[in-house]
């Protein structure tokens, strides 16, 4: 896996080798010529000889193939997010923000939504943990089938109290009161990104918390290194390095969410590690009505200081 | 005989360690504490044949030797050497986790950034450098047939038990 290789225009390979619609969920065909011209066009050999490997039948990628690579990829990726304490991070932010929704007697259960919840880690986690309380549901939405039933069959095998299911996540029955994700935001480009944030402005929604990887100058290295070490997936070293190349600066979000997301008091924590120069792994996209943002703070403590916040 | 059982004890907590990273990633529960000490405890096991395969070769080396006590000696002078290399790796490994046992997101974060991920890539070279270092007090045809022998179980073991688990 050579770093070097990478160019930061080129889409993750998770992204081009499956597609369904937003709408009808319906899932499209992925031509293998396709996908192979799009990283041709790229110069991205790595992702090119990656998707080669990927049997077709009459040009279409053998969806069978690509779901099992996707559930397997996800599994790796959870040992990162185990390794990296992302479950504990989640919570570190939600539970302050969960005390100024109860301060504020929102109705109950407090719903929190998972976008793009994959096969579903954080809300597994937090389930498992019971670190939120009772008083809270959580739902974890994603396109993609496979990754769902993976979700609900883990969920089942540990007798968790959380529910996965396979919806775009703005178009549920009810609307969250808290929407969140982890790695998604440097999928959603340009317009794309606006377009995202802007979904969150819905009656019921006070706040949204969104993770994904803090770009540095150190990170496309460290992300190689931890993609070298920890994983076996070649989809996954690539996509794992690829997004840390990817990664929307601080600025960029919050700006876009400002712009996007106007009626949100929206920040980013998680941008220095103890007040330090030092990046963090992740940052967070955090937005909250203007009605929750005092008391937000007042429940987060100290922990606004040793987090680093871009306000 | 304190060198040997060092690098008893070492070897074995590294081929834990090896049977907990080849089983990680592998599982997607969330409570999977029995799952990994399993990993562990067949790792540490599957080690001892490692271990084994080098106390056979030396004892038959030592049988077929005309002087045994100073090819014990040579054995010693070499491990003693190599565990300048290994125990210092294995500190710093030992210090890690002890930081990881406090409560901290970030405390827990930094170890892997700093030490787990990195230690876990430059492995290899610390072994072939410990062997090597090991190798410098005095070579001969035996202690460097038994260096290549350490050095291709200590570098071919994660991947065999990697493959092992391809097979089931």
């Amino acid at each position: 896996m050579n770093l070097l290789s990478f160019q930061p225009h080129g889409r993750e390979i998770s992204d081009t080798i499956v597609s369904y619609d937003p709408d009808t969920l319906e899932r499209h065909s992925v031509l293998k010529s396709e996908v192979l011209r799009e990283f041709v066009a790229v110069g991205n050999r790595r992702a090119i000889s990656i998707v080669e490997r990927i049997p077709e039948r009459d040009d279409v990628l053998d969806p069978a193939v690509v779901d099992d690579l996707l559930v397997r990829t996800h599994c790796e990726m959870q040992r990162i997010s185990e390794e990296f304490q992302h479950g504990m991070r989640v919570a570190e932010l939600l539970k302050p923000l969960l005390q100024a929704l109860r301060d504020k007697d929102i109705e109950k259960p407090m719903r929190i939504v998972d976008i793009g919840c994959g096969t579903g880690y954080v809300l597994r986690w937090l389930a498992n943990t019971r670190a939120l309380g009772e008083d809270v549901e959580l739902i974890g939405a994603d396109l993609n089938v496979a990754l769902i039933r993976e979700a609900q069959r883990l969920a089942a095998a540990e007798k968790l109290d959380c529910k996965f299911i396979i919806a775009n996540a703005f178009r549920l029955d009810h609307a969250a009161h808290i929407y969140i994700s982890t790695g998604i935001l440097h999928h959603f480009r340009d317009a794309a990104l606006s377009e995202l944030l802007e979904q969150h402005d819905r009656p019921d929604t006070c706040a949204f918390v969104h993770f994904d990887f803090h770009p540095s100058r150190f990170a496309p290295f460290g992300s190689w290194l931890f993609h070298a070490v920890r994983m076996r997936e070649p989809l996954a070293k690539h996509d794992g390095v690829l997004s840390a190349v990817r990664a929307h600066n601080s600025r960029l979000l919050l700006e876009a969410a400002r712009s996007a997301a106007p009626d949100f008091v929206s920040a980013i924590y998680g941008t220095r590690l103890w007040g330090l120069p030092i990046p963090r792994v992740f940052h967070s996209l955090v937005g909250v009505r203007a009605k929750y943002r005092d008391r937000f703070l007042q429940n987060m403590g100290g922990r606004i200081a040793s987090l680093g916040c871009i306000e | 005989m304190t060198t040997f059982f060092l690098l008893w004890i070492l070897a074995t907590v590294d081929a834990a360690f090896i049977g907990y990273r080849e089983a990680a990633g592998r599982n997607a529960l969330i409570d999977k504490g029995r799952y990994y000490r399993w990993a562990m405890v067949r790792g540490a096991l599957l080690g001892q044949i490692a271990v084994g395969v080098v106390g056979a070769f030396a004892i038959v080396i030592l049988a077929f030797s005309a002087d045994r006590s100073s090819l014990i000696g040579q054995f010693e002078d070499m491990g003693t050497r190599m565990l300048t290399v290994f125990v210092p790796y294995a500190l710093i490994l030992f210090l890690a986790f002890l930081v990881r046992l406090m409560p901290s997101v970030d405390l827990r974060s930094i170890t892997s950034v700093i030490i787990f991920g990195p230690f876990t890539l430059i492995r290899p070279v610390v072994v072939i450098a410990g062997i090597i270092w090991g190798l410098l007090y005095g070579p001969n045809w035996i202690t460097i047939l038994l260096a290549a022998l350490i050095l291709f179980l200590m570098l071919g073991f994660e991947w065999a038990i990697g493959k092992r688990r391809l097979l089931d």
